[in-house]
């Protein structure tokens, strides 16, 4: 893992606490008190951390859960104890063993035990439950969760996996109270916010905020320093932009990144705060659904593969921020990324486009002459209607003609999930752990969480898996890169990788010891940040 | 015909600016083929170029001509502005011209159905229509049609209703004549006039509303070249490309300006108590 940090963001971190609070951590004292402002792109509707997939799902609950494990919030590459106060691992590499903090508390007083993280895993691991963060990420590496006193509570794995412990840390599997889940059957409604983290379930006004409060009890004393935190639910670029430069807000730091003509926006109406730019470890994809016409067939999905101009794309949406082609990301991952310079040789990424272009022209004519006439959906939310725009542009050139399709944010998400599209032409899907292993099972494993287009591939699914398996660095390294040009080089698969999106964020300088997640999932608990006077 | 439109532009001289811009921008609709140095959804041009030789009205934030766009926004809103009217205003002409004709339990029951849908905001109605329709140019016209009828038949209908009572009708009615030829040769032609001015002043209602909806997302796909799709994605940048809000914004104002002056210029015209102040 350690040779896999994310370096983009790590300079990102570094530049940020440069500029971010001089001295702030090492010298000014903690002030307690005062209320963080922040926003959520949407309206989660639904709340469950272990079923939904949405980034506002997890941020709108980040701070009342807590994992067995999390990055630290400090040094936010470093996985440390969380509800677990230390754990091993067996000699095989296969039995982990966590041992719980004593004398934690839920929110409505009764007390923390092992009989708790055994429920929650055993839901997450369930079969029949669709989990597809903490469960997708889990359920290939672990057999069984067994609680062995009201301490301890060991894992046993299907293998030695290296992305384990990575995956316990992820911000989705957060920690349900068992009698919680057993009162309310799964984790959607608000009153069902019933945690151990550092701030408690508040308010939940649909569409408008969402409010934590200072857990008083927290497991760490002194903790949190906020006295709450307030997240408006703020729908389009122009309100969340709106709502910055008002100073309604005090943190831009998830999804969607400003552009950067957002953020020179934003730098001419305050002074007040520090604008970094950095990585989200997240992925822009095109979908196609190989189940139904027109994309059932192998040579139209190729077309849209080689008629699609990532660089251009990249260069347009995300006004030049990302990196286009990557299935891997190397600011983000380094060697295990295939070479850039390898990936933008290749059919569908390389410059100029002519001769794709014009393949994909053919391909389309022998199927359907004179072209064909498909919807083209998208969510609307961030600058998913201007990419899908832009989408359609590059797909008219090949004969392709697209009616737009809008969706409201999580009703797009439901469509997507029954496979109810042709063509998804924008969707972001961010990595919940900064691991090669990350993006191929949430997107591109049969079993894959986000893997919309519902396009299988017994080769893929047998090199993860391998990958996954595979404890010496190097063999996994070879194994990634036979993955990577496995599904570049067929080219006909239902999930077309655009780019890594990057983008610019800010933050009050008032906010001290807040510090980017690697993931955009992480350290989204504020439990260290306070605000100076 | 020309001492006709002579004498129209001497008695009515804001009516014949009016004239002139509903033409330029019709001429600029039929002929935006023609016209547009790019095609309408062409991206590819840098986003963000300020206005210059090049693109007189810059482009957009996907890099299309703002240029192109607004010449074919002229068609579009024009398309959707005519189809709407006068589809809207003749059936509800139609229903008016026939409620009033046969009065009774049909009249009683359709004008509870206009009060209706009357009695809801227009832009309400639209967008639960376009929420219910989809959003495509098509349903656009189809909402605009639901909310033009009941305005156009409740008009005719008041109109149509002193005709009917007028005592040559009675005398038609008395000399044998079908409902049909009555309807058809008598009342139809005498509620011709608030049927034109009805046409006229209601194109720029539709294509203010037709640009709200789109503006609010609800109207034309995103793609298409709307002037209120365009004012959407130009307020998102207001202040890094103005040009992608003024110019759109430019051409709706000119646009209703000039139906509007045009649509009251032929009220005037056709109304025979003002017509005998004009004469």
């Amino acid at each position: 893992m350690r040779t896999s940090r994310a370096t983009a963001v790590i300079a990102g971190l570094l530049l940020l606490a440069a500029l971010g609070a001089p001295g702030a951590m090492g010298q000014e004292k903690p002030r307690m008190g005062g209320v963080l402002t922040w926003f959520d792109y949407g309206d989660p509707g639904r709340l469950d951390v272990h079923a939904e997939s949405p980034l506002v799902v997890q941020q709108a609950t980040a701070g009342v859960y807590s994992g067995l494990l999390h990055y630290d919030p400090e040094e936010p590459t470093k996985v440390i104890g969380d509800l677990a106060e230390r754990w091993s691992m067996s000699a095989d590499g296969k039995t982990y063993t966590f041992h719980l903090r004593k004398g934690v508390k839920w929110h409505d007083g009764q007390p923390f035990s092992s009989a708790d993280v055994k429920a929650t895993f055993d839901r997450v691991l369930h079969p029949d439950f669709k989990s597809p963060k903490c469960g997708a990420s889990l359920k290939p590496m672990v057999a069984s969760v067994e609680a062995v006193d009201p301490n301890t509570v060991t894992f046993q794995l299907k293998f030695p996996a290296a992305p384990f412990l990575p995956s316990v840390a992820s911000a989705w599997c957060r920690i349900a109270a068992k009698h919680v889940l057993a009162k309310y059957g799964d984790l959607n409604a608000p009153e069902a916010q019933i945690g151990t983290g550092p701030f408690k379930f508040k308010k939940y006004e649909r569409g408008s905020v969402i409010e934590w409060e200072r857990n008083p009890n927290y497991f760490l004393p002194g903790l949190p320093y906020l006295d709450g935190v307030k997240q408006f639910i703020l729908v389009g670029g122009p309100t969340q932009l709106a709502a910055a430069k008002a100073s309604k807000i005090m943190l831009w730091d998830a999804w969607p990144p400003m552009r950067k003509t957002q953020a020179d926006e934003l730098r001419r109406a305050r002074d007040d705060v520090e604008i970094f730019q950095t990585s989200i470890n997240t992925l822009f994809l095109i979908f196609l659904n190989s189940t139904k016409p027109p994309f059932n067939n192998p040579d139209l999905r190729r077309a849209v593969h080689l008629a699609i101009d990532r660089q251009d794309l990249v260069a347009k949406a995300l006004e030049g921020a990302g990196v286009p082609c990557a299935i891997l990301d190397p600011k983000l991952l380094g060697d295990f990324a295939l070479p850039l310079d390898e990936v933008n040789k290749l059919p569908g990424c390389r410059q100029p486009k002519d001769a794709d272009v014009a393949e994909a022209k053919r391909l389309v004519e022998k199927h359907h002459p004179g072209g064909l006439d498909i919807e083209v959906a998208t969510r609307s939310v961030g600058n998913y209607v201007d990419r899908a725009q832009l989408v359609l542009a590059q797909l008219r050139r090949i004969g392709i003609r697209g009616t737009l399709k809008t969706h409201e944010s999580a009703a797009g998400f439901a469509a997507f999930g029954k496979g109810d599209f042709t063509i998804i032409a924008t969707q972001d899907r961010a990595m919940d752990v900064n691991d090669p292993s990350g993006v191929f099972h949430i997107v591109y494993t049969t079993e894959a969480g986000s893997n919309y287009g519902r396009w299988s591939d017994a080769k893929v699914d047998e090199l993860a898996e391998r990958a996954l398996k595979e404890s010496n660095r190097d063999k996994r390294k070879a194994l990634y890169w036979e993955l990577q040009r496995h599904i570049l080089g067929r080219g006909d698969h239902a999930s077309i990788a655009v780019g890594w999106v990057e983008g610019w964020f800010f933050k009050d300088k008032r906010l001290r010891n807040y510090t980017p997640g690697v993931t955009v999932y992480d350290n989204n608990t504020f439990m260290k940040v306070w605000l100076a006077q | 015909m020309l001492a006709a439109a002579g004498r129209f532009a001497l008695r009515q001289p804001l009516g014949t600016a009016g004239a002139l811009v509903v033409l330029a921008l019709v001429a600029v609709a039929v002929l935006a083929p023609q016209l547009a140095p790019h095609g309408p959804k062409e991206t590819a041009f840098a986003p963000y170029l300020a206005p210059s030789a090049e693109f007189p009205m810059g482009t957009d934030q996907v890099g299309r001509d703002v240029l192109s766009r607004v010449i074919w926004g002229a068609r579009l809103s024009l398309y959707v502005g005519l189809a709407s009217v006068v589809v809207g205003i003749t059936l509800g002409a139609l229903w008016g011209v026939a409620t009033a004709y046969f009065g009774g339990i049909s009249d009683l029951g359709s004008q509870r159905v206009v009060d209706s849908l009357m009695a809801l905001p227009p832009i309400i109605l639209a967008l639960a229509l376009m929420a219910a329709l989809g959003q495509s140019v098509t349903n656009v016209i189809l909402a605009l049609i639901i909310l033009l009828t009941p305005t156009a038949a409740r008009t005719v209908r008041a109109v149509a209703l002193g005709i009917a009572a007028a005592p040559y009708i009675e005398a038609a009615r008395a000399a044998g004549g079908s409902q049909w030829r009555i309807i058809s040769r008598h009342l139809i032609p005498n509620c011709l006039a608030s049927y034109i001015v009805l046409l006229t002043t209601n194109v720029s209602y539709a294509i203010v509303v037709e640009a709200s909806l789109s503006f609010i997302g609800a109207g034309a796909p995103p793609d298409e070249p709307s002037w209120g799709g365009m004012l959407t994605a130009g307020v998102q940048a207001i202040e890094t490309a103005p040009w992608m809000v003024f110019f759109p914004g430019l051409a709706i104002s000119l646009a209703v300006f000039g139906l509007n002056l045009l649509g009251d210029s032929i009220r005037d015209v056709t109304d025979p108590r003002l017509r005998g102040g004009l004469g």
